[in-house]
């Protein structure tokens, strides 16, 4: 397919666009149309568009700016708010995986080393009842599970001390 | 309290990104009620006149506009806000002829057939619409933005995303396909 565009083609666009064409053409001009076969598609094809468009603009039922640019508010502060929270929820997620990993490590621990803490449960009445006092010092330097079940503890305590941060900040 | 004041850093963050990017300041609602009073029966018009569904028209209309408050754009001025708003109407437009059709007899709107076949329609319409509907939505779009909008090949290729080169081979394809159709149209009511 041969891409001849005619060098008179600017010139009768601009009269249809201009709705001069052909009223206010010259003479010289139509017969050139006429004689042109991409100078009377692009008239005819232009003509028809540009009749729709006045009609078609014509039969538009417009609703109110104001209620897009709302909207439009809305979507923004929406986005604005999820760009936020997205942080936060990473740090949640965090706290959480941090807890799990200790509680899947204590199991872990206490399944290679036999339950020794049901052991230690049994004693507790008898070690309460001789000292209150006696019974820091025996957990502290007792075993080593003690100290999983200490930070196990620490971290339950961040995770709920960061939430009713978060709660109280939120609250605010 | 206002959720502006609540997150100050993160909104004068975004400010400041936007100022290094040399992005145009939004519009305020004064000048977006202009802008829409000026734009709005033309973006109805494409929208209506390349999907065939004033209904659907409507609908992408205003996400067009929604769309087009949100957005951060990189070129000022009137032109170029109209040929942004233009490109993201052809980009939903797509959108949805490239979903898959779901809709049933029963969720189409009557008015939508009286429209189509009701005797008060308009000569352009019973001249063009005929030969529209027998044409690609592609080609549909590339005509109704050359010929309506009066857009050069330079603009048609930024709003549809084509190339230069692609939209002056594609437009005389459709131009000519469209004439013959419109001929013929014409001959057929003359006899």
């Amino acid at each position: 397919m041969r891409l001849s565009a005619c060098p008179r083609e600017k010139e009768v666009k601009d009269l249809v666009e201009l709705g001069q064409w052909p009223q206010a053409c010259v003479q010289e001009l139509r017969a050139h149309v006429d004689g042109c076969r991409a100078c009377g598609e692009l008239a005819l094809v232009t003509m028809a568009f540009q009749q729709a468009r006045i009609e078609a603009a014509g039969a538009a039922k417009l609703g109110s700016p104001g209620l897009l640019w709302w909207r439009a508010q809305l979507r923004r502060r929406n986005a604005a708010v999820e760009r936020i929270g997205r942080p936060i929820l990473g740090a949640q997620i965090f706290a959480l995986a941090v807890y799990l990993l200790l509680a899947v490590g204590f199991v872990a621990w206490q399944a290679q080393h036999g339950v020794a803490w049901l052991t230690w449960m049994e004693q507790l009445p008898q070690l309460a009842a001789l000292h209150l006092g006696s019974l820091w010092p025996s957990v502290v330097s007792g075993s080593g599970w003690s100290s999983m079940v200490l930070s196990s503890a620490a971290a339950t305590l961040a995770l709920l001390g960061g939430v009713a941060v978060y709660l109280a900040a939120e609250k605010q | 309290m206002a959720w502006e004041f609540a997150i100050p850093n993160l909104l004068a963050r975004d400010a400041n990104l936007d100022v290094s990017r040399a992005a145009v300041p939004p519009m305020d609602d004064e000048a977006f009620a202009g802008f829409y009073q000026r734009s709005a029966r033309s973006l109805w018009a494409y929208l209506a006149r390349t999907s065939g569904d004033p209904t659907l028209a409507e609908d992408l209309m205003q996400e067009s506009y929604v769309r087009f408050l949100c957005a951060t754009r990189r070129e000022e001025g009137e032109v170029a806000a109209r040929r942004y708003l233009f490109r993201i109407g052809t980009n939903l437009l797509r959108d949805h002829w490239r979903r898959p059709c779901t809709a049933s007899i029963e969720e189409i709107p009557e008015g939508f057939f009286a429209r189509s076949g009701g005797a008060a329609q308009a000569d352009s319409q019973m001249m063009l619409g005929p030969a529209m509907a027998q044409m690609r939505p592609r080609d549909r779009q590339l005509l109704w933005l050359a010929h309506a909008e009066g857009y050069s090949h330079h603009e048609i290729a930024e709003v549809t995303g084509l190339g230069s080169a692609s939209v002056r081979l594609l437009l005389f394809r459709a131009r000519r396909k469209i004439a013959r159709l419109l001929g013929e149209g014409k001959c057929g009511r003359e006899l």
